[in-house]
């Protein structure tokens, strides 16, 4: 093994380090479990958290902007909140505990704590690579979280909504779920803080999808102001499996958003919808990577992100196609409206292509304003800053609309859109 | 959609096992002991009777070189180098330095003759149909011979070999040397200013257009050498130049290093276009031998509306590194990138190009097509980048490539920065995006689709080769008449 040259570890670092020494004993978990948590947080003091010099992370220098983590308080409260979707079922994890009442029938749930204690969880616990800090953070701390599994077979109307709700202080959390070979369901994957205090969340999502599953999940994150949020949804694409993953980030001040998926079936087909809505000093960082591992796959991305401010957007995608992957259908496009001249915006669409009978393709823009249509807008008598404000938010709904089979759900996501606007614009 | 028959012959009659210029010449060669040391950069220096100034610039490199690391970001794999088992000078016994054509060694008039690189004048003009071409000959270390030196000085430039231009233009090498590619940059710049053998200086004055091509022709003959050339080509104010550069070396087992620096700095409405033909032995079907190929290429668009064009042809060495920039720091200048990659056999291409835009109203386009075959890895890395002042900035590029067989590997890593809300950047990596309407306009008037597409692309290809002198563009046809129809990022 390497030896690592002994690093001087800054405040974040100690206090993520510290958080678990204060914890031994504490925290949930068989002797595997027990094990493998030791073993990542012992990487994390021993490598620190990545920089830009780790090329996975080379636009989120981590190190250095992860300044302070709020220690965790487990005396802290936050309160069920209103789904965002009428109607939805409710799942609930508030400031890291699980609340599994009211579970529809149709699921089958269990508090994620259990399966830390009976060990069923180590297998999953582990990193995608040495690059995961999200995950190693996560694995070493995680204390909740739900495993979800829908049925073979079963089609669940209504929205399921996972409502991760944090008032202040940090939570690591972890969502285990499989869906059954033809179950159809919508997910909405929603984080969202109380008030403006801050705290840092880690959540990370392990989806699997068997035959024929066809699933939409949502992953909204509304954090406060001065939150970090550190997401991660792994999937896993059986034959034919169909998922819809919509990303929209509208709240948070440094967000790394990671989205690694594989298609591992035949026919598995992927389409991701990314919006991220960013102002103020935030740092927002969405990175997604998909792997095409068998061939008659297909997938398509479309990032769209708007920009104003001060803020500091960053897109990474890679598309990798294996050796065998032959048909491969992938088109990824990533567009930017930067809209102050002190804001910025990364992109780094990346291919990586081993098969030679493919279709791949990527496209990234970084534009203003259409002057022709603000012009179109304003020969009609349309004020000026209304007329922007129409034509972003066209630029971003126009994702949102693709979404149509489910009314309520475009226009619950269209209001978060356009309220996120109207207060930055 | 798989490659059609036509472009699998075409590749493959430029396979490695196809490699023309792989024959070797023996030359007295003076060589410095193996190894790297302040001893052998003291014996380079004193070699070439450089004035202090310069051996203390070398000496400095070297110090921090030192302390550097080989990077390893790029996606190429190789084992290590041993930097102290090369020659680093290596020179025909018989020309001390850049003489008159008469007293070069007639073995190695032999050569280039036998490269097909016109060296002599009197043929040159003789020739009706052919252009001029005004050729600098680097032979492993030195330069060996420089043409028309005579009419182009009546014009004003200077063309000489960049030892000659430190001694008798010492104030402008200074002035310009290692200011777009600092002594620092990264580890084989850092190596390459240390211990630099040879390589060519081009000056061209005020308001002066240059009268014909110039060219340099690289050659690596001596076993266990390292090549490190240093080009700087220096456009004053309203000047245009055009530039191309050719490359070969003979078949060994060895790997053997080539780490060349290239500077250009463009002031004030002038215009700078730079061509590589770039033909290193590139090993055996097995991947044994062939040249590391570890460049540095910038150019500095200092003045406003300058510009600075690369194109290149890359169809040879092992391992190619290699990344030519623009640095667009004039308002309104202009920075272009052409590039055709082709991989085969074993060897392993990681490229791109550089924008940065720090100007006001600068503009840049790229366009890279590369094709990967054999077992080779072809990646384009490329960075589009616009800082806060550099308002109106704009860019396009687009980068393809197509995989023959489906053991190669074809990869693309674009990282794109805005920080300036009117810049526009646009990035595409698909053909059937930017031919649509083109497709429909010619299967409009008949033309069936395959037939459609090879004409839309081959058109493309062709105006990618039209970027080069019409000398070079000869070549490069022979080496890729290729067809790009099915691309995949």
């Amino acid at each position: 093994m390497n030896m690592q040259q002994a690093i001087k570890m800054t405040a974040a670092e100690t206090a993520l380090v510290d958080a678990y020494t204060a914890q031994i004993g504490d925290l949930p978990g068989d002797g595997a479990v027990l094990s493998l948590r030791d073993t990542l947080v012992h990487e994390l003091k021993t490598s620190g958290l990545p920089t830009r010099r780790v090329e996975a992370w080379h636009y989120t220098d981590l190190r250095t902007l992860l300044r302070a983590v709020p220690a965790a308080d487990p005396t802290a409260f936050a309160e069920r909140v209103d789904p965002l979707v009428p109607g939805s079922s409710v799942l609930s994890v508030r400031n890291g505990q699980a609340d599994i009442k009211n579970v529809p029938e149709q699921l089958t749930v269990r508090s994620y704590t259990e399966s830390l204690l009976d060990g069923s969880a180590a297998a999953g616990l582990s990193v995608l690579g040495a690059d995961d800090a999200i995950g190693r953070i996560n694995g070493g701390l995680v204390r909740g979280g739900l495993e979800i599994a829908v049925a073979a077979g079963v089609e669940i109307e209504a929205p399921v909504e996972i409502q991760v709700v944090q008032s202040h202080g940090q939570a690591h959390t972890r969502f285990p779920v499989s869906f059954g070979a033809g179950a159809k369901a919508t997910v909405i994957e929603r984080h969202l803080s109380t008030n403006a205090e801050q705290s840092f969340v880690s959540s990370v999502s392990d989806v699997t999808l068997a035959e024929g599953a066809d699933v939409i999940w949502i992953i909204l994150q509304q954090q406060g102001p001065a939150d970090t949020h550190l997401g991660q949804i792994r999937f896993d694409l059986g034959k034919d499996a169909k998922l819809h993953l919509f990303v929209i980030n509208a709240g948070g001040k440094l967000v790394r958003q990671e989205l690694h998926g594989r298609a591992t079936g035949e026919g598995a087909d992927l389409t991701l919808r990314g919006i991220n809505l960013l102002g103020g000093e935030s740092h927002t960082d969405l990175t997604f990577t998909l792997s095409h591992d068998v061939p008659h796959t297909t997938s398509s991305e479309i990032i769209r992100n708007v920009v104003f401010d001060r803020a500091k957007g960053v897109f990474q995608g890679k598309i990798l196609v294996a050796q065998d992957a032959q048909k491969t259908d992938a088109k990824m496009s990533c567009n930017t409206l930067l809209l102050s001249d002190d804001a910025d915006f990364s992109a780094k669409p990346e291919l990586e292509i081993f098969a030679d009978d493919v279709q791949c393709g990527h496209g990234a823009t970084v534009i203003d304003i259409d002057h022709t249509q603000l012009f179109y807008l304003l020969a009609r008598g349309i004020p000026e800053n209304k007329a922007r404000a129409m034509l972003v938010n066209a630029f971003v709904a126009e994702i949102v609309e693709e979404l149509e089979d489910d009314e309520d759900l475009v226009e619950s996501l269209e209001s978060v859109i356009s309220a996120w606007l109207e207060k930055h614009a | 959609m798989p490659a059609v028959q036509e472009t699998i012959d075409q590749v493959r009659q430029i396979d490695v096992d196809q490699y023309k210029y792989g024959f070797e010449t023996t030359i007295e060669m003076d060589k410095a002991p193996k190894g790297l040391s302040e001893d052998i950069i003291r014996l380079i220096s004193s070699k070439k009777n450089e004035p202090e100034w310069m051996l203390e610039w070398r000496l400095q490199a070297y110090s921090r070189w030192q302390t550097m690391e080989e990077p390893s970001w790029a996606r190429v794999r190789y084992p290590k180098i041993d930097f102290n088992d090369l020659h680093y000078y290596a020179a025909p016994k018989s020309t001390s330095g850049p003489k008159s054509l008469d007293e070069v060694d007639p073995e190695l008039l032999r050569v280039y003759e036998k490269l097909g690189i016109p060296l002599k004048e009197q043929e040159i003009l003789a020739g009706v149909e052919k252009s001029r071409i005004a050729v600098d000959a680097v032979f492993d270390s030195v330069s060996v011979v420089t043409t028309f030196k005579e009419e182009l000085k009546k014009a004003g430039v200077i063309f000489m070999s960049i030892s000659e231009a430190m001694r008798e233009h010492p104030d402008l090498v200074r002035k310009y040397l290692g200011t777009v590619v600092p002594q620092s940059d990264n580890f084989y710049a850092t190596l390459n200013s240390a211990v630099f053998t040879d390589g060519s200086f081009v000056y061209v004055p005020k308001g002066v257009r240059c009268p014909m091509e110039l060219s340099t022709y690289f050659r690596i003959n001596e076993k266990n050498t390292g090549q490190f050339e240093r080009t700087l080509i220096i456009a004053d104010e309203g000047a245009y130049v055009s530039y191309l550069e050719g490359c070969t070396a003979p078949q060994r087992d060895e790997n053997q290093l080539h780490a060349a620096v290239v500077e250009l700095i463009a002031l004030d409405d002038a215009e700078i276009k730079y061509s590589t033909v770039q033909n290193w032995y590139p090993g055996d079907k097995q991947g044994k031998g062939g040249i590391y190929n570890f460049v540095t290429k910038r150019g500095d668009c200092r003045g406003k509306n300058s510009k600075i064009s690369w194109t290149q042809v890359e169809t040879g060495s092992a391992i190619t590194w290699k990344y030519p920039s623009c640095i667009l720091r004039g308002d309104g200048s202009r920075g272009e990138f052409y590039s055709i990659a082709v991989s085969n056999g074993h060897q392993q291409i990681d490229s791109g190009t550089k924008m940065i835009h720090l100007g006001k109203n600068t503009s840049s386009r790229i366009i890279s097509k590369g094709i990967a075959a054999g077992v080779s890895e072809n990646t384009y890395r490329g960075q589009v980048s616009a800082h806060r002042k550099a308002e109106n900035a704009r860019n396009f590029t687009q980068c393809d490539s197509l995989l023959i067989g489906d053991r190669c590997g074809a990869h693309t890593v674009p990282y794109i920065e805005a920080k300036n809300s009117t810049a526009q950047f646009e990035h595409e990596a698909t053909t059937s995006k930017i031919s649509e309407d083109q497709l429909f306009y010619c299967l409009q008037r008949g033309i069936p689709e395959e037939a459609a597409i090879a004409l839309i692309v081959n058109g493309f290809v062709k105006e990618v080769i039209q970027e080069l002198p019409m000398e070079f563009a000869v070549e490069a046809q022979k080496l890729i008449g290729i067809s790009l129809e099915g691309s995949v990022g």
